[in-house]
Order: C-alpha cells, then structure tokens, then sequence
C-alpha cells in the first residue's frame, strides 16, 4: 500500500477510508467539500446513496490519502450505510449544533459504529455550523487563515437572524457533546464549513489517530489490532489544537 | 417471418385451452395474478382486470394521402395485418402481438410471455391500448359469412373544437378468430364495456388537450393562422419547463425537427396520443431518441400513467388544493432539496421551476403518505419536468413508484437494495472475470451502481443521455437499467480490470460518462464507424449484447433475493431500534430485547395479515366491483406487512397486546386452545364444525385470553392508550418487571396496578380484583418458582412424572390458601376510607401491624391455609353451593369476625376501606407463597429469551403431559359457554371424566377459592342493594354516604367499560349464580377463566352482563368470519361442487327416470 510519491517527497503514503454518517442537511457534504475543495456551496445537490472524494493530508512523517464516503443523510437512506462505512477505518459523525436531534441521530450513528464497523475504527464527532452561533462569528475572525478570510463575512447572513438572542442559534453545548465524546472515546471537534473553522484540523486529528500498525498492513486490515487509545499516542500537538479549539467556545457559551 | 409467426399465433389459438372451457386448476395463490401481469403488460391502472379475450387479426388501412417518400417503411404501411390477442378490461380494449393469455383457464406461462425478449417492442409489442370511450363507432363487417370482423372508427382528431385540417377519421379493422360463440360473447363484453364508458368522454377531451400532439396536428403552428385569427390561437400546451428554459442539449445536433416530423407522419397515419396504433417504427422512433417537446407525452403513453391521468384529471390541482397549507415530515425534506435539484438546469434556478418541484413532490408526498419522500425523486422529477407538465409529472411519478421502481423510494428503500443484489448477481452470471476482480480488491460494486438505479442514471449520465434512457425505460420497464448498467461495465471491462479500489473504480466509470459524447472508434478509418458515439455505443450493447436480460429475468432474480434483501434490511432495522430504546431497556438483556422486537412485530405482522383478510371479505361481501375511490397509490397486489418492505404499524392496539402477551406469557393464553373437549359431550356436529375453524385459522397460534389485568397491564405501558404500544413501551413495561429481580419492586408496581385513583390506596374492588387476578396467574401453575418450603423435596421443582402432581397438588392449593388469607387479611388490616374513622383506624392499624408481624413470625400462615383448604376439601361436591350461604361460607365468616373486627367492617359497604402501598406489602410478605409469587412467579412468568420454547407449546404439551394440574382449566371454549346455553353446561356439569379424578379435586379447590371471593363480593352486592332500598328513607343522612351511592349505582348499571364489569361479575357469578342447580366443576372453572361470560346472573349486574354477553358473542361470530376468511373460505369452495355434483346427479335421474 505504501508507495512513494512520484516526485521528491518520500514520505509514505497510505489511504484511508472514512465514512461521513449524520442526520441530513447537518452538513456533511459541505464539510467535505470544504476540506477537498476549500470550497462551499449554498445548494449543494443531494448525495444521493453516497458521494466519493479523495483528498491528501501531509502529515511529518507520512502522507494520508482519505478516500472519503459521503452517505446520504435521509432517514430511509440509513439502511444502505453499512454499504459504506464497511471496512472503513475512519468516521465522522456529524450533528448540527442548532438542532439538539441531529445530535441523537448522531450518538445512534455512533453507537452502530462501535458495533458494527471494523473494531479499531476512528470516529470522530464533529457539531457544525457553528457559524450560526456567537462563538462562530468571532472565532472565525481570530483563527481562520487568510485565505477564508473573505468568507468570514458571510457568517452574518439571514440564517441566524431568527433566533432570540440575536445571532446564536446554538442549540447543542459544547459541554454536552464533549462529555458525550470523552465517555465514548471520540475526537471531538466544533466546525463550520461555510467558514472552513477547524474542518482541516478534524481531518488531521483523524489522521494522527489512525494506528501505525492498520496502515501498514493497508486498507480494512486493521480489524482488531489496534484501539483508539492505541493511537492516542502518535497524536501529538495537532490533538491541542483540536482540544483547545473544542474549548473556546465554552468561554463564549450564553448557556 | 411476419407470416409465419401470424401462423404459429393462429395455430396456437387453436389449441388454446381458453377456448375450451376445460377446468383446469389454476394456482391463484402464486404471485403476481394474471391481472396484476395483464396491468402490467399494457400499463394499465390498477382498477383494471381482463375480462375475456380472444385471439384476433389487426387490419390497418392503408395509409392515404401522405406521399410515399420514404420506401423503406413501404413493410409498415401496406395495410399491415398484425396477428394477436384482443383482451378487454372494464375500461380498455387492448390489443397485443405478444402471445399473452390472461384467461383464468390459461396456463401460467402463457400469461408471462411478454415478459421474454420483446426486440424493443416494449411488453405490450405492437398493436393498442385503447380506452373504450375513444371509440366512436364499431360495425360488424359481414363481407365474408366466415369471418367474424369488426371495423372501429375512433374519436383520434376529432376531439378537438375545430376541425382538423383534411381530417380522416382513424379506422381500422379486427378480424376475431375462434368459434362463432367466443365472437359472440367477446363482442357483448364489448358492448356492454362501450356502453359504461360513454361517460368517460369528457376527461378523455380535457387530458387529450393536454396532448402536445393535438397541437401539433392541430396545424395551430401555422403561424400565418396565429396572425389572422389572434383570438382563436390555440396555445400549445405546456409541454415542460424546457419550453420556457429551453431544453437540454443542442436541438440541431439532436435533430429534433427531423424527429418532429418523423413523429408527425407517425401520427397522422397511425393516430395519437390515447389513440395511438404501435407498430414497428413506433418503437424505432423511441429508440433514437424523443423530440422534446413530445417526450413528455410519449413517456406518458408508454409508461400507462396517461390513463391514470385520465381516469381523474384534475386530481393532482384538487391534491394540492386539499392539503394546501398542511405541514408535513416530507415536506420539510423536500423543501431542503428543492434547491439542490438539477441546479445547472436553468430551470432549477428560477422560482418558476422550482415552485413546480415543489408542488408536484409535495403533491405526491400527500397521495402516498407511506413513501412521503425519499432524496433521488428530487432529481427524478426535476428531470420529468422539463418535459412535461406539473400534473404530467405527478402521474407520471405516481407510475415510478408503484410500478416500475417498486420499493425504490420506500422508507426502507428495500426496492434499491434488492435491485443491487440483482444487479450484482447479473454481473456475476454475464461478466464473470470482472466479478472475480472486484471481489479480490474488494470494491463493492453497489456503491458505485447504487446512484445508477435510484435516479435513473439522471445523475451520473449528462442529461441529454440519461433522457434517452428513460425514454426507452418508460417504453420497457426496468430492465433497461440493469442492460444499461451491464453495457457500461462491460464497455469499461478491461480499464475496470486494472481497477484496485473504490476510488479508482469511480474515476474510471466517471471520466466514460463524461465523454459519452465522443466517438467510439476515434481512431477508426471507416468514417461511419467514427461517427458512432460512445453513447449509441452503450445502446447497441445494451441492447443487443444483453437483450437476453428480460423482465422475467429481473423478475425472478428480484424473487430469489427478495428475502435475503429484507432479511438483512429488518435485522438492520431490529439492531438500530433495539440500540435505540434507551436506558430503560438496559434492565433487560439484548436477547431478551430481541425476543421482545421479533414477537412485537410479529404480533403487528398477524394482525395486519387478519387485517387484510377481513377487508378482503368485506370487499366480497358487498360483491363490489371495486374501482378503487384513490387512482393512486400502492397497488392492489402489494405485499404489506413486513418491517423490511417499507411502513409498517408501530403501535399495538389492545387485541395486539393480548396476542402478544399470549406469545409470552402461559397465563395470557386463553382457555380455549387446545382440543375441544366439548366435541366429545354436547352437539357434537355443531362443535365440530367450529372447532374444525377454529383450529385450520389459528393453527398453533395460542388464542390470547382477556382479563381485566391485561387491560389493565396495557394502560399502564401505554404512554397513550388510545394509540396504543410502541415497542419502547411494550420494552419500559417488560423492563420494570424483568429487570434485576426485586420483590419490592414488583409488589408496588402489582399495586399500582390496581390504584385507580392514584393516590397510593386500593378500595375494596380493588382488593378483589387483586386476589382474582392472583388467581387468573397462577391457573396455570407456577412453572416451579413458587413452592412451600416446608417439604423441602419440593424444592426441586417436579417436571417429570406423576408422583410430582401430588407436590404440585399442595403448592396449588396451599395458594389458594393464601389467596383466600390474602382477602382476609387485606380487610383485617384494611383503612376505613371514611374520615371519621380514620382515626380509629390508624391506631387499629398499628396494633394490628404488630399482630401481623407477631404472626408472621410464628409463620401461622402456613397452617391456617391448609386448614382453609381442608375445608375446602371436605366439600368436594357440596350441592347446597348456591342459595343459601355456603356453611363454609358461614365458617368463613365466621372466622373473619372472630379475627378482626374491621372484617366485618370490610364487608359493610357503608363503611368504604382501602389499603394503602404499606399493608399490602405487609400482607404479601405475610405469605410465603405470596412472597414467592411476586418474588420468582411473577417476573419469571413473562418469558422471553429465558424460555427458549414458546410458552404456547409448553401449555399444550402440559396439557397431555398432566404435569400442570390447572392445565385442564384451558380446555373449554369460551365461545360455547358464552354463547350456548345452559343446558349445554348442565350436560358437561358434574362429570368428572375418568382418569381426571386427580385434576377434579383441583378444580374443586379453584372453584372453591372463587365462590370464596364470590360471596365475599354477593355480600357485599347484598349489601349495597340493602343499602340502595335504605338510602331511599334516609337520603338526607349523610352526604359522604350519598357520594358513595352515587358512585356504586353507576358501577353497577351503566359501566362505561363492560370489561371491568366481566372482571367483577365472574365473581358474582362464579360457583353460584341464580341457577340452582348445582354447576360443574368445568363451569365454574370457565367463570373463573372467562371473566364475563356467565350464564345467569343477580341482580344489578345483569342488564350490563347481558351486554357484554352479546358484544362476545358477536365478536365470536365476527372471529369466525375471520377464520374462514383466512381459510379462503375453503368450506364454501368444497361444498359448492358437491351440490353441482347433486344437481347434475339429478338431472341424470330425471334422464333415467
């Protein structure tokens, strides 16, 4: 599986497979989008069954090719999943931190996982749009790169006007899912793909926490070697960063 | 080739068996009905049904005044003769060159013939499908006296409110072929179905106006007509979004005005739109591609959804119009999609069309509630609307989902996953070395050919190519999709060969759809060949290489896999609804939950089944023809029932709970299962008869019983009884008692049970409802986990042999004994509801709770109830049972009053008592027995994973295995005793058959311990009527007393709920109703076991008993209905040719005679 790139680089390469599971229109095709493309887009076509994509992560000392699945969200679209996150090595599970049931819909798709995928998968819970909240706004100003900078505007838009207090439309604490993700072993990450805030570093705490040893013996083999706790280890500051950033917000939390 | 297959047809028809009629067995239960095939043939609605058919020669004219350009399509309009099959149906006249028969006598094979390879016929080949009101005129043509031929002229064009220019009326002739009587009888059928349908002409005017091809051949295009006559311009109707927005695609590089003109000439000849005469260059001109503004209506043509249309036009603006302004689950998904449809169609950018989207999905989401809507119809009906018009569309897509995508877009969207496994196991069968290859580098093939299926290759293939695949998937169903999906593997077989992943598999398949505009043979010297695309490429492979995949190749690969399919689509479903019953279901183990899922949603399963069975014999009963009132929705033949399949109920009303229970608990199974026994005693025909019933409609399916603890049981899981279980429900109820073993727990949630009021108390009702139910759940022994212990060897449960009966002998009866003890004590230690005596009470209370404990610790309960039961004992067949009070009964009494006095006071309904959570407990705990009971019994007596074998079956094999001494008590049916009268009990009354000596001590022991309760209860109903004569004179008394009065009366006379009456009455009732004569044990056992069903009664329970009396028997007499129905009324079928047999036996005897 490993195999050098063509050119000067002779960092490793291996591919992973990662599935995107979550209630529909949380987002999970637009975070995909937006760590492939760095892109995002209002209508965005339905996925219907499951969209592929691919993308490389440069880690130090090795590439990650993520071969991405991107599954339909629709209730009825559930029964076709196991299709998709078989053999799969990576997930995330996505919820919408507006609406408290993507979050339930989100700790089923978990839980289904944690029975029914390959044993040492890596899932990761992501709540997204946090655009729609207060904390979105200003931490998309503080850490977003140049390059989105331009986008940073747009987190005002008409979408979270309705809500009672003025621009936070938060529905789903910080606390609540962090507590849910430590007792459940999962990376936990706050995002917005509209924004692009800390969609590359979910996919690179995922990165770092796929075991050495699963990668090495190349894609679905990594069935019972390795636990998620084994691959704490190997992850190293970009952990931090994904912590510290699932921790700002609490700072800003109105609830 | 034409001819000699024309004499093969005819051959054929001469030993065709339909012409005959010769009783030939057919297998009606096999799926699909020859009518449900016939619909399918000719896209017929599901009202539809063939009527009678006849083989037949199609004559059509020779084509006039356009000029004969084109001498390569001189074949198709030479008067062409068609030989085929005429069928008529209650609303269409359809004619078919495929050999097809649908008559009832016909073989099946000859029915699915259509099925085979159709050489792009389409299933309906060539020839019409013609609604019956679009014939104007049919003349019997006498030319030749041997041949039986009929010439009809249709409205085609003439419909219209000005005529066509040089207008011809379409004529053509069919030459019937077969006997003079078969002509005869087809031409009456088609009278009559002529004469019906005249009717009908007018939605055929407004759907056909809806035609882009009336406005076509209208000449309205005339633009110097437009000029002249601006008024009367006729404006062409609305033929799709692409009007507006343009359509897909370059016109000129499609050649669509050469297409329009072919189309045009085809009309002219052959007729239009419903009118419309298939013959070859018909399917030719689909082949190459629809021009669009025709495309929509050939779709709806060739799809049948046109006749839907016709059969309520107006349907899909009055669907909007009824539901405008509802909200719906469906719509706000539809709504999040609506922006993501097709959005680089132009179309999909704007309000216009995206209003349309909604409207038509929203539309359809209201028809057919059970689909609502899935993700992928978006883009489907994005795409039919750039063709065709909102209403179009709605049919069109109504169409899609019943027939040709069955299952695709259903809540489980099984359809989409069966269709994989076929397509997969196509693959497997045809491209054998590529299947290998995905397999070793394990790609999956289904989630790549997944999106293929779902949006019909809309989404993968640029559209101006997808739309030529649906223009031939409308024309030949759904195997297109899979010759399609085979052509583009096998196109892409050698680069797919090198294919090591999933990833690579998409890229490869991506890039081949992206240059399907391309040429195949770039590369090729012949120009010709250069010339080809790659995308006829793909239909020349599609289409040739695989004509062999057939419909009835998809339809049986669909029936092998079927169940595999929902197999794994239900234990997806049973393992996420099972991880999702939250915290509650944690007490219980996961295969306990299981157990719990599976009985839930086979207990649903049956009673849809029954369900369905019964509308059925409604349906037959009221000997309708029935048109279905909706046009749309599922079709008639659909299986329904299974979790996989898509919706299925979810809560369990009462009657599910019951048989649920049943399927659970020994208790919960009626007495009436099991070989009858009053077969052998009394009107032995009459009981045979309905035990034959009985006993072919539920096979070994347990007959659930009901009591009012049940009932009560199912309110108290019921978070709303009216709407009935959710299995989380059923599972938070199951939980509370199966969870870790707790007495405590289970004595308060028995209590609760029977707090009515909800304030912590149980009356005195309540009381005995208890210790009648105590009764009603140990009739069927205690499974072992109750034994006194006294004699330890007990302990060891009996299970095998006789000698154990005598063990079991005592445990039943020493509870019994407790039972008896438990009333008694309850009302010992029972607290005066009445405030002033409250008082009085509390301190008795206290006292008496050291008296309690005292006793409990001398363990005096023991002895006394088998000096209860002694007594009980010594009357084994006392005969003085009824009128007078018992002397036990008196012994009883008296011993009451000797213990407490409050006893007495428990007994005088002017002084109300109850008990509260704490003495109860104390008073279970004072029994041993009892503490047993609620320790072990209760909670284990709900079986679920722990019990591998169905209880059903253990109290069946109990039965013949005597090891149950109440086992016995199941034998009798309800039914009789309810609704037959007494003397029928009176024959049964007293005997104790041989051999059950043993058991009719038992039955005595149980009879015994509910006269007990009986006359507790006559005591108190003597009481309170004492006490209605006095409250007459003393009516200003006491306030407190009148309240009480006021509330016992109404229990009594007009119950709201009949069955909490049958609960109290068997008490009533029970060993001593008015009937003097002395009952058998059997009777008495039925009172106890039946609640209600007594046969005389006292007093104020009678008027209402009376009721619930009726209401049983009519629920019995319905329950047979039933049985029957669900035997497909095999009785009536067998007897039926026995009396043709007799009146033909007669006849002959009137020959002779």
């Amino acid at each position: 599986m490993s195999e050098p790139t063509s050119t000067n680089t002779p960092k490793p390469s291996s591919s992973v497979k990662l599935v995107l599971l979550g209630e529909a229109a949380v987002g999970k095709s637009s975070l995909v989008l937006r760590f492939v493309n760095n892109d995002f887009q209002e209508n965005k076509e339905p996925t219907i069954g499951a969209a592929f994509l691919t993308q490389k992560c440069s880690l130090p000392t090795r590439t990650i090719k993520f071969e991405i699945w991107d599954t339909a969200g629709q209730e009825r679209f559930a029964s076709l999943a196991p299709m998709y996150y078989r053999n799969a090595q990576a997930a995330l599970v996505v919820y919408d931190m507006t609406k408290p049931s993507s979050l339930t819909k989100a700790k089923h798709w978990v839980a289904e996982l944690q029975r029914q995928a390959s044993p040492g998968i890596v899932i990761a819970l992501v709540g997204n749009k946090l655009d729609l909240t207060n904390e979105g706004s200003n931490e998309a100003a503080g850490e977003s790169t140049p390059a989105e900078g331009g986008e940073d505007e747009a987190t005002n838009d008409e979408n979270q006007a309705e809500e009672a207090t003025p621009g936070d439309a938060r529905k789903v604490s910080t606390q609540e899912a962090n507590a849910y993700a430590e007792e459940e072993n999962l990376l936990f990450f706050e995002t917005s793909a509209k924004t692009g805030v800390n969609v590359a570093e979910v996919f690179t705490a995922i990165a770092n926490a796929i075991p050495e040893s699963s990668l090495k013996t190349g894609r679905g083999a990594g069935t019972g070697q390795a636990t998620l706790g084994g691959g704490r280890p190997a992850e190293d500051t970009r952990v931090n960063l994904g912590e510290r950033a699932a921790a700002t917000p609490k700072e800003g939390c109105a609830c | 080739m034409m001819q000699w297959s024309s004499f093969v047809t005819k051959a054929q028809s001469l030993i065709d068996p339909a012409n005959f009629s010769l009783p030939v067995l057919t297998s009606t239960d096999r799926n699909p009905s020859k009518a449900s095939l016939f619909r399918q043939q000719f896209r017929l609605p599901d009202s539809q049904n063939p009527m009678q058919e006849i083989t037949a020669e199609l004559i059509l004219p020779i084509p006039h005044g356009t000029a004969n350009r084109d001498r390569s399509r001189d074949f198709d309009r030479a008067g062409n003769r068609y030989v085929g099959r005429l069928h008529i149906s209650e609303r269409f006249l359809c004619f078919s060159t495929q050999p097809t028969s649908f008559a009832p006598s016909a073989a099946l094979n000859a029915s699915t013939n259509w099925a085979g390879q159709t050489h792009g016929t389409g299933p309906f080949g060539n020839g019409f499908t013609l609604p019956l009101c679009c014939v104007r005129r049919v003349e019997r043509l006498n030319s030749l006296s041997h041949v039986f031929s009929l010439a009809l002229t249709t409205w085609n064009g003439a419909l219209g409110k000005t005529q066509e220019p040089n207008f011809v009326p379409q004529r053509f002739t069919i030459e019937l072929v077969g006997s003079r009587q078969a002509c005869e009888r087809f031409c009456d059928g088609l009278k009559r179905g002529l004469r019906e349908c005249m009717k009908d002409i007018e939605s055929l005017r407004v759907v056909v106006n809806d035609c882009y091809s009336e406005y076509l051949l209208s000449g309205a295009k005339n633009k110097t007509q437009d000029e002249n006559n601006p008024a009367d311009v006729r404006q062409p109707p609305d033929a799709g979004l692409g009007m507006i927005f343009r359509y897909p695609g370059d016109a000129r590089k499609l050649r669509d005005r050469s297409k329009m003109r072919l189309w045009g000439e085809y009309f002219r000849e052959n007729g239009r739109n419903v009118t419309l005469i298939r013959q070859p260059t018909f399917h030719k001109l689909i082949r190459v591609g629809l021009p669009n503004r025709l495309r929509g209506e050939i779709w709806e043509l060739t799809s049948g959804s046109v006749y839907l249309r016709m059969r309520s036009p107006k349907l899909y603006q009055e669907t909007l119009a009824k539901f405008s302004g509802q909200e719906s689950l469906a719509i706000d998904e539809i709504e999040k999609d609506l922006n993501r449809s097709l959005p680089e169609y132009p179309g999909f950018q704007s309000e216009e069309g995206i209003g349309r989207l909604r409207r038509v999905l929203t539309a359809y989401s209201w028809t057919n509630a059970e689909i609502g809507y899935c993700q992928a119809m978006n883009i489907v009906v994005a795409a039919l609307l750039i063709y065709m018009s909102e209403a179009q569309a709605f049919f069109l897509l109504s169409v899609l989902c019943d027939r040709l995508v069955p299952g695709y877009y259903s809540t489980t969207m099984y359809g989409t996953l069966l269709d994989q496994k076929v397509f997969e196991s196509l693959v497997e069968k045809t491209m054998p070395i590529l299947w290998d290859h995905l397999g070793k580098s394990d790609v999956q093939l289904s989630v790549v050919s997944l999106p293929w299926f779902l949006s019909l290759y809309i989404n993968s293939m640029p559209l101006v190519f997808a739309f030529r695949v649906l223009d031939v998937f409308f024309l030949e169903g759904p195997k297109v999709l899979f010759q399609i999906g085979l052509a583009i593997l096998r196109i892409n077989g050698e680069e797919l060969l090198d294919v090591q992943d999933d990833g690579s598999f998409i890229s490869v398949l991506k890039s081949y759809f992206s240059r399907l505009d391309e040429s195949a043979h770039p590369r090729s010297e012949n120009p010709k060949l250069r010339a080809i695309t790659r995308f006829q490429e793909l239909m020349v492979v599609a289409f040739k290489e695989f004509s062999g995949i057939t419909h009835s190749t998809v339809t049986e690969l669909r029936e092998k896999h079927k169940n595999a399919v929902l197999e794994n689509i239900e234990s997806f479903a049973k393992r996420t609804s099972i991880r999702n019953l939250g915290p509650e279901s944690k007490r219980l183990s996961m295969d306990d939950l299981g157990v719990i899922y599976d009985r839930f949603y086979e207990v649903l399963y049956n009673h849809q089944q029954r369900q369905r069975v019964i509308d059925e014999e409604k349906k037959r009963q009221e000997k309708k023809k029935i048109e279905r009132t909706s046009v749309l929705g599922p079709p008639v033949d659909r299986e329904v029932g299974r979790v996989g399949l898509g919706p299925s109920p979810t809560h369990m009303d009462y009657a599910a709970f019951q048989d649920f229970l049943a399927a659970t608990c020994r208790w919960a199974v009626s007495d009436s299962s099991g070989p009858s026994r009053k077969d052998s005693t009394a009107e032995p025909n009459y009981m045979g008869f309905r035990g034959f019933n009985r006993s072919s409609s539920s096979l070994n399916k347990p007959e659930p019983a009901d009591h009012e603890f049940m009932q009560r049981l199912y309110r108290k899981w019921a978070t709303d009884p009216s709407e009935g279980l959710s299995l989380q429900n059923v599972v938070n109820g199951l939980a509370r008692l199966k969870g870790p073993r707790d007495i405590m727990n289970n004595i308060n949630y028995f209590f609760n049970l029977y707090d009515d009021t909800g304030n912590g108390t149980v009356d005195r009702e309540g009381i005995l409802r208890i210790s009648e139910t105590l009764l009603f759940l140990s009739r069927r022994g205690f499974e072992g986990t109750v034994a006194p212990s006294q004699p330890l060897e007990e302990l060891n449960g009996g299970h095998d042999g006789e000698q154990i009966d005598n063990d079991k002998l005592s445990t039943e009866e020493r509870f019994l004994g407790s039972v008896s003890a438990f009333i008694r004590r309850c009302f010992e230690y029972a607290d005066p509801s009445h405030p002033e005596n409250a008082k009085a009470a509390a301190e008795k209370e206290t006292n008496e709770k050291a008296d309690e404990a005292a006793d409990k610790l001398g363990s005096f309960s023991i002895g006394e109830d088998e000096e209860d039961l002694i007594e009980v004992d010594e009357n084994p067949n006392p005969d003085s049972a009824t009128g007078a009070p018992d002397p036990e009964q008196d012994e009883q009494e008296a011993h009451n009053r000797a213990a407490s006095e409050s006893a007495n006071l428990a007994l005088d309904p002017n002084n109300p008592l109850h008990i509260t959570l704490p003495t109860f407990r104390m008073v279970i705990l004072a029994d041993e027995l009892l503490e047993q009971f609620f320790d072990s019994f209760f909670p284990t007596s709900f079986h679920l994973f722990d019990h591998p074998s169905h209880p059903a079956s253990i109290a069946s094999s109990s039965l013949s295995s005597n090891l149950t001494t109440f086992s016995n008590l199941n034998i009798p049916k309800p039914q009789f005793s309810a609704s037959n009268n007494v003397s029928v009990a009176g024959a049964s009354g007293g005997i104790v058959p041989p051999g059950k000596g043993l058991r009719g001590v038992l039955d005595n022991i149980v009879s015994d311990g509910i006269r007990m309760a009986a006359e507790v209860k006559k005591r108190m109903d003597e009481a309170q009527r004492d006490l209605e004569r006095s409250a007459v004179h003393r009516e200003d008394e006491d306030d407190e007393e009148d309240e009480e009065d006021e509330h016992h009366p109404h229990r009594g006379e007009a119950t709201p709920s009949p069955a909490i009456v049958g609960g109290i009455s068997s008490w009533g009732a029970g060993a001593y109703g008015a009937d003097p004569e002395r009952r058998s044990v059997r009777e008495a056992d039925r009172d106890l076991l039946e609640g209600a069903e007594v046969v005389s009664v006292r007093g104020r329970d009678e008027a209402s008993l009376l009721d619930s009396h009726d209401k049983q028997e009519e629920q019995e007499s319905k329950a047979d209905g039933h049985a029957q129905g669900s035997n497909g009324g095999s009785p009536q079928r067998s007897e039926s040719p026995s009396t043709e047999h007799g009146t033909v036996v007669s006849k002959v005897v009137e020959f002779e005679s």
